[in-house]
């Protein structure tokens, strides 16, 4: 019949039963940023890796003997270049496919005056400096164009950082407006409980015992609220994973949690509890100091 | 025990409900308070049973000063307390039992202690057999005395009951007012709000009288009937 805590308090959960479900939709959305945040930095981190280890040489000019002449110069420079692990000339079938989007399909002996495209693999153990080894390019075959894809890097880094810095606004916004949520709900229950908290203190109860009743109560509303918007959150995150796996590789199969951030996901509702009961907590106890 | 010295009090900055109130409970003692209504009883009571600090004036509560008591220390002072209310004020949501043993718990006192205590009691106030009944499917008259029951099971030294016997019937009134007679005479100081003047006039005990308030002592005790 009895507990450790002595819970005075009628249910009202016409007043307070809508309270989990507030609680389970910013859950849902501080998990949803929290997953973005971290797949976002995931996927940079994959793609900057991916990028690193590879960089393009264009070989631009209208003729094609000479193309082909600074093309087999920057081959053999490549090649000979210390970190460079394979320089491979891509096919004109291949070119013709990149630039397809753009250009429609047309047939290889177009005319059209294309670049010669070289991918360079580097090994990813030497220290290649890009600078040096662009001008020596320069010096053998003067139409080459190094791109290390740093510039274009950059420019993701920045955005993706931009998109973090978001994102963890958005959680810092729901995790304040889900305490301020709390707090407006504690103050109203301890409104509508203020006959039984009195009654409670002339029958000698300390502030201890009443902040108890209030504690398991929110935390049972944290713990309800936790489970509905984790619950929610996994379920859309999969979906989401199971939909971007289906494009194949790039940065959208990125933004798939990967089993560390979900489990870490799955630690939120004891979060939620732990935020609810204590903001309870603080609530209940400042305003019963007010109290004689 | 209980001493008022030139007490007042009034609510914000509104005009003062008592003024210069000065009585003392001694230990055992019997006392029905009266007055018309909006005479400051109620304001009264609650300094009585530490709802309330008063504004001004010396209250000191079994020899301690209430001005200088820390809050910390009124959970101990109230549970020297114990009160009825005529509205009854129980939990509803709880039983009979259960809103009889709210202070024992509340003590800290263990299940077993708290089983014979609240149903020793509530034999006591005849609810042997509505121990777990809720509020609600309770007369006036038995929901009085479990808020009874409550009140004393922690044998409080005051006893204050406002207006106890407002909601029940005559007859109930007088089984209500025996049990006040009974604790008092086993040392519960007891001061009852009433404005029934059967019940004052029926229990020889003294009337402290609230009009505007000032409070006076109507009725002086009479000792002709002790050792009866």
């Amino acid at each position: 019949m009895w507990g450790r805590t002595l819970q005075f308090l009628p249910n009202s959960k016409d007043r307070e039963g809508l309270l989990p479900w507030v609680i389970g939709v910013m859950l849902f959305l501080c998990a949803l940023s929290v997953a973005s945040a971290v797949a976002i930095g995931t996927g940079v981190e994959r793609w900057s890796r991916d990028l690193a280890s590879n960089v393009t040489v264009q070989v631009i000019v209208a003729d094609a003997d000479e193309r082909s002449r600074q093309t087999d110069a920057a081959l053999t420079l490549l090649r000979a270049t210390p970190g460079v692990e394979h320089a491979t000339l891509l096919a004109s079938a291949d070119v013709m496919a990149l630039v397809s989007p753009w250009l429609g399909d047309m047939p290889i002996d177009a005319g059209l005056p294309l670049p010669n495209l070289i991918d360079v693999a580097l090994d990813g153990s030497t220290q290649i400096n890009m600078q040096a080894l662009d001008e020596r390019l320069k010096a053998t075959a003067p139409a080459a164009r190094l791109d290390d894809h740093q510039a274009w890097l950059a420019q993701i880094l920045e955005l993706a950082t931009v998109l973090q810095l978001v994102l963890t606004a958005v959680v810092a916004m729901v995790i304040l407006s889900t305490v301020a949520i709390v707090i407006f709900g504690c103050r109203a229950g301890l409104a509508t409980h203020a006959e039984p908290i009195a009654i409670m203190h002339l029958m000698g109860a300390e502030d201890s015992v009443i902040c108890r009743a209030f504690d398991l109560r929110y935390l049972a509303h944290g713990i309800k609220g936790g489970i509905f918007g984790i619950g929610f959150a996994v379920i859309t995150l999969w979906t989401v994973s199971s939909m971007a796996s289906d494009l194949g590789e790039g940065l959208v199969s990125s933004l798939a949690p990967e089993s560390s951030v979900s489990l870490w996901l799955l630690s939120l509702p004891l979060f939620a509890a732990i935020l609810t009961m204590s903001t309870a907590r603080l609530t209940v106890r400042s305003a019963l100091r007010d109290m004689m | 025990m209980i001493t008022f010295e030139n007490v007042g009090m009034r609510y914000g900055m509104g005009t003062e409900i008592l003024q210069d109130v000065s009585f003392s409970l001694e230990k055992g003692s019997f006392h029905f308070l009266t007055g018309p209504s909006g005479a400051g009883k109620t304001t009264l009571l609650k300094l009585l049973y530490l709802a309330h600090r008063p504004s001004r004036g010396l209250v000191n509560f079994f020899g301690k000063d209430l001005a200088t008591l820390h809050r910390s220390e009124l959970p101990r002072m109230r549970r020297r307390i114990g009160v009825v209310f005529q509205d009854f004020r129980l939990f509803d949501h709880l039983t009979a039992f259960e809103n009889v043993a709210l202070p024992l718990r509340i003590k800290g006192a263990k299940k077993i202690q708290v089983a014979d205590h609240v149903e020793e009691l509530l034999s006591w106030v005849g609810l042997e057999d509505r121990m777990h009944a809720k509020p609600a499917t309770l007369s006036g008259g038995e929901k009085q005395r479990v808020a009874i029951a409550r009140a004393v099971i922690n044998k409080p030294d005051l006893l204050v009951a406002d207006e106890p016997t407002g909601n029940v019937d005559p007859e109930m009134s007088r089984r209500l007012m025996h049990l006040f007679v009974e604790l008092n005479k086993i040392g519960t100081t007891t001061v009852v709000a009433t404005h029934d003047a059967e019940l004052v006039n029926a229990i020889n005990a003294p009337v402290l009288s609230l009009d505007k308030g000032k409070l006076s002592l109507t009725r002086a005790p009479d000792h002709s009937d002790e050792g009866q």
